[in-house]
């Protein structure tokens, strides 16, 4: 098995790569609105369908889809947190939390609603994969982890060089002075709840670009998000990559020890290290 | 104290609740009145693509007999719930089913891993249940009769599917799929195979509901198999048939069916499934009740678990028929003598009932077969039909 370590790095590349973005919007809610929101799960799957949408109904190529699945997502994720999420996040985060599990159920059924249960592929041509040596890496792997890499750049470039991102991130680190400094909390947590599930919307239409989708898309991938941004340290944008990185390397790695039924395993086992060795993660500023 | 102000209003509301109070005995009366039946399909999860149709088929099997004479003079209330394609959900909805609705016999779980989960509710409560699911350990189960399948088990079903990859000139077999409960006997029977015929045999199983199996398909790949067998469902079958032309697989791949439907045929392009092989369990596509199914779900093309459930739907309500009761027992106990023997052969409830009703005894044969079963529950015959599929579409290759 030690043969194919090239090849699994590889592999474990690619997918935590796909897995950091909707890490970065999952992290950035929990970030500036202090709850696990666990809805993205179904904003994965909605943006996937919103994506799926354009590019085959629409006949939009992927690149374009990918901004619809940013704007639907983003959308329903504002619209939810609004009605939904916001008015029961004074009772606390557990009961947000809580809320957002059945938010997720009930978003996923909307679109088994809407499109049945049926897989379902974009329009995309699927060719045989390139071999560099021994290893192999597909054309369309190639162009999500371009799009994966230049979505992440937009966003530290946003949350860097412009006053919104400016002010989300102050809002995140202390929000009594983000507020006696003037920024409008409430707008920030909107323009969040927004940017962070259109992330993981496009998420989950480039995972689905790789695959196929059906309802239950985002669901698959939602252990490994929440690992990811733990293990990264939550609340943390730069740690959600890191942590999505060590989940995929981790998941794909752990062929070569353990049998393939485990491979989620590996999320929860690092779930575990970094909550007993270091609970504010490996790039956390502090333990939530 | 407040005083109680008399207005129309609260006379017409006092009126209303009255009216309802005395009517409800009756409308609980005419409830119970019913013979109770419960579906339990997987209207949503993996097995979503089926359950709606599977439950349709059997609504209209108790629509018909309804619409005649009812069933020993009353008529039949269907109550259908949802698995999810998921044992906790489905042990929530067979418990409802049991407790709550009382029914005599639920029909059409589907996934081998939910009628496992559900089987101990049912004969502890001595309720008959009616599966499509294949693992062989389900009619292995201690279920005292209460378990009935009209779907070949995985042993008859991977042993025609070993046999048909032999003959195809397969040496070096393999299989991959997720962790089921038919995986590990699915592995040796296969092996067995493989093993009686000279050709060399590797497996993996993988776990389900992942978003990529690229590295768990390099592995299987080391042993360079000539003809692979899936053994998932749709969904992780649609990643592993992508997975598998990306890296280069060009041999031959054969899957059941139900994981290489028209969904997954849809949803990847044609050159990724050009030649795959399906097989699966055969509908009587002759039969007078195909034709009933036909006719009631509005398609040409039955798939075989709405056939199977046409028959679950006839069979339980021909054994309440002929016990003249309407318990799980009078399923269990009256099952093998309307659907096998001397009878007179019919092929819907409706007919059935008329003959049992006159007295006589019939022999059911169903849209999915000749519906006898062994001692276990087992069907004991039934025909499969291989497809190969040739620009996007499953074409008819072998019946066997």
């Amino acid at each position: 098995m030690l043969d194919l370590l090239p090849q699994l790095l590889v592999n474990g590349i690619v997918s935590g790569t796909l897995l950091a973005i909707p890490a970065i919007g999952f992290t950035a809610i929990y970030a500036v609105l202090r709850f696990p929101n666990f809805s993205v799960a179904s904003h994965a799957t909605i943006g996937a369908f919103a994506g799926y949408v354009a590019n085959v109904q629409f006949g939009l190529p992927a690149v374009v889809a990918l901004g619809f699945a940013f704007a639907v997502a983003g959308l329903v994720g504002l619209i939810t947190d609004e009605m939904v999420l916001r008015p029961l996040r004074p009772h606390g985060a557990l009961t947000a939390a809580i809320a957002s599990i059945a938010l997720t159920v009930v978003l996923e059924n909307i679109v088994r609603f809407i499109f049945g249960n049926d897989i379902r592929g974009y329009d995309l041509p699927i060719v045989r994969d390139w071999r560099v040596w021994e290893v192999r890496i597909g054309p369309q792997q190639v162009e999500n982890l371009a799009l994966a890499v230049a979505i992440m750049a937009a966003v530290f470039a946003f949350l860097t060089f412009t006053r919104l991102g400016k002010a989300m991130r102050a809002v995140a680190d202390n929000p009594a002075l983000a507020d006696i400094k003037g920024v409008n909390a409430l707008q920030i947590g909107r323009l969040t709840a927004f940017i962070g599930m259109g992330l993981v919307g496009v998420g989950g239409m480039l995972l689905g670009l790789g695959t196929a989708i059906d309802p239950l898309t985002g669901f698959r991938f939602i252990l490994s998000i929440f690992a990811a941004t733990v293990v990264g340290g939550l609340g943390s944008i730069p740690g959600a990559v890191l942590g999505a990185m060590v989940v995929g390397i981790g998941e794909e790695l752990s062929l070569i020890v353990l049998e393939p039924t485990y491979k989620s395993a590996v999320g929860f086992i690092a779930i575990v290290l970094v909550l007993t060795l270091r609970p504010r993660g490996l790039l956390g500023e502090r333990a939530y | 104290m407040t005083k109680m102000k008399t207005t129309r209003r609260t006379v017409l509301r006092g009126a209303a609740a009255a009216s309802a109070l005395i009517a409800a005995p009756g409308i609980v009366r005419a409830q119970s009145d019913a013979i109770r039946v419960g579906s339990l399909n997987p209207l949503t999860g993996v097995g979503g693509a089926y359950g709606p149709s599977m439950r349709n088929a059997i609504a209209g099997v108790v629509d018909a007999v309804n619409g005649a004479e009812g069933l020993l003079g009353r008529q039949i209330a269907l109550t259908s719930e949802d698995t999810q394609t998921n044992p906790e959900a489905a042990v929530r909805a067979a418990r409802k089913l049991i407790d709550v609705d009382g029914v005599s016999a639920i029909m059409g779980t589907w996934a081998s891993s939910v009628t496992t989960a559900v089987a101990p509710l049912c004969w502890e409560s001595r309720t008959m249940l009616f599966c499509v699911s294949g693992a062989d350990s389900i009619t292995l189960l201690p279920h005292q009769g209460f378990i009935a399948r009209t779907q070949p088990n995985s042993k008859l079903q991977i042993r025609v599917a070993g046999d048909f990859m032999i003959g195809e000139g397969g040496t070096k077999l393999a299989w991959i799929g997720p962790q089921t409960p038919f995986a590990q006997s699915s592995i040796d029977i296969l092996g067995e195979i493989a093993a009686a015929n000279g050709a060399s045999m590797e497996s993996l199983i993988y776990e389900a509901d992942k978003t990529s199996y690229r590295s768990e398909v390099d592995d299987i790949l080391r042993g360079d198999p000539d003809f692979i067998m899936l053994g998932g469902y749709a969904a992780d079958s649609t990643i592993v048939l992508r997975d598998l032309f990306q890296a280069g697989y060009e041999n031959a791949i054969i899957g059941p069916a139900y994981a290489v439907n028209q969904g997954v045929l849809e949803s990847l392009p044609a050159n990724v499934t050009e030649g795959v092989y399906t097989w699966e369990g055969s509908p009587a596509v002759d039969s007078g009740a195909y034709a009933r199914v036909q006719a009631i779900l509005g398609v040409e093309d039955v798939d075989p678990y709405s056939a199977q459930t046409y028959d679950h739907a006839s069979l339980a309500i021909l054994a309440m028929g002929a016990a003249g009761a309407d318990s799980g027992d009078a399923i269990r106990e009256n099952l093998r003598s309307i659907s096998q023997g001397d009878g007179e052969a019919v092929d819907n409830a409706v007919d059935g009932l008329a003959v049992l009703t006159g007295g006589g005894s019939v022999n059911y044969t169903g849209a999915s077969g000749p519906c006898d079963f062994n001692e276990v529950g087992d069907i004991t015959g039934t025909q499969f039909v291989f497809k190969r599929i040739t620009g996007g579409n499953a074409e008819q290759f072998k019946r066997v």
